[in-house]
């Protein structure tokens, strides 16, 4: 027999779930924290007994498999983007990033290097961006606190972003990876050295 | 074997056709050519420089040279040597020293990554730091920077403001 009140308390018990569910996945939460970065310095403090993150349910975890967070401290080479995307694909959903330092945001002081990405928002979704060069510890936790109000919103969502819109992070990313020619007109400029003793060039 | 102190070291070299300056009581430096300064090298190794530090490259695009750097020092004389060679930019040719020191190998790898300087002997000189690269090599004065990185990562001046 279809019932509409069976359904609306079905929808109302979902949403009672939800809410239970969140607010103990807001209380365990393991860092995957990719240093690659100077921010990475910061760190330690944050973990440590001055600032003490564990007390807010927050440990650092040594695999992706079984982290929730992934706090990507500043700067990341093409290489390290490299690593960075294979962390965050093998991470477990829910999963959250977290983007540490201006270098995150649009290369901060390294913004015309040859190397270095600009805007890691670009590769894999973020949730939160840290900003500061570097930011204080007071400021992680910051974040963090906010990650949790956010993930008991059920606000948190960035990773479905990431299953959504696929193609747009996939094309960025390969724009990295894939073969591909010289970016600039000077490439011509490169000298090609020809062994003169019968070796091949 | 003798102490040697800077100022026999810099007439014992000078006697070699090296010449080079003094920069402190436990530096020199010294500008050999590029024909024969692996002699020169093999000669410091012999009298005690047995540590090859570094080697690094310079581009003074304005003299249209490449200088090549390499740092030696003697932990029994407690001298270190800056030792520069000058090369071309148009064919930046020059010898490998792997053979006298193994260490050179990611050095001169190194350099080559980055400058474009091609050393003759080193069987390895693939990228170890670059992915991808197919460009001018990046520590070339001559490679612009902020074009790349706008053209690859979509940088802006001033992250976009104004
Ligand atoms: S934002 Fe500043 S502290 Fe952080 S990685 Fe970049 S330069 Fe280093």
């Amino acid at each position: 027999m279809f019932n509409i009140n069976s359904l609306e308390q079905q929808d109302n018990q979902d949403k009672l779930w939800d809410k239970v569910i969140n607010y103990f996945r807001k209380r365990s939460l393991w860092m995957l924290h990719y240093c690659t970065g100077c921010g990475a310095m910061e760190l330690p403090p944050v973990m440590t007994s001055r600032w003490d993150m564990e007390r807010f349910g927050i440990g650092p975890m040594a695999t992706p498999r079984q982290a929730d967070i992934l706090l990507i401290t500043g700067y990341s080479s093409v290489r390290t983007m490299k690593r960075i995307i294979r962390t965050y694909e093998q991470m477990p959903e829910p999963k959250w990033v977290l983007a540490f330092g201006s270098c995150t945001v649009n290369g901060g002081m390294y913004w015309d290097s040859y190397n270095v990405i600009n805007n890691l928002g670009e590769y894999i979704p973020v949730d939160i961006t840290i900003a500061g060069c570097m930011p204080r510890p007071e400021a992680i936790l910051d974040s963090m606190l906010k990650l949790m109000d956010m993930i008991q919103a059920g606000e948190a969502k960035a990773f479905r972003k990431y299953k959504e819109n696929y193609a747009y992070y996939k094309a960025n990313q390969d724009r990295l990876f894939m073969e591909r020619g010289p970016v600039l007109e000077s490439a011509a400029l490169r000298y090609v050295h020809e062994e003169t003793e019968g070796g091949e060039a | 074997m003798n102490r040697i102190t800077v100022e026999t070291l810099l007439q014992d070299l000078a006697s070699r056709g090296l010449n080079g300056e003094k920069i402190s009581e436990q530096q020199i430096k010294v500008f050999a050519s590029k024909d024969n300064f692996v002699n020169h090298l093999h000669y410091l190794q012999t009298i005690g420089f047995e540590h090859l530090a570094n080697i690094n490259g310079v581009d003074y695009i304005a003299e249209n040279e490449f200088e090549v750097v390499y740092q030696v020092y003697s932990y029994e004389h407690k001298i270190h040597i800056v030792f520069k060679v000058r090369i071309p930019r148009e064919k930046p040719v020059i010898l490998t020293v792997v053979t006298l020191w193994e260490q050179a190998q990611f050095y001169e790898q190194e350099v080559h990554e980055f400058y474009g300087i091609y050393f003759e002997g080193n069987k390895d000189l693939s990228h170890l730091f670059l992915e991808n690269w197919n460009d001018l090599p990046p520590l070339r004065k001559d490679f612009n920077t902020e074009e790349f990185s706008e053209k690859l990562f979509g940088s802006k001046r001033h992250g976009g403001g104004k």
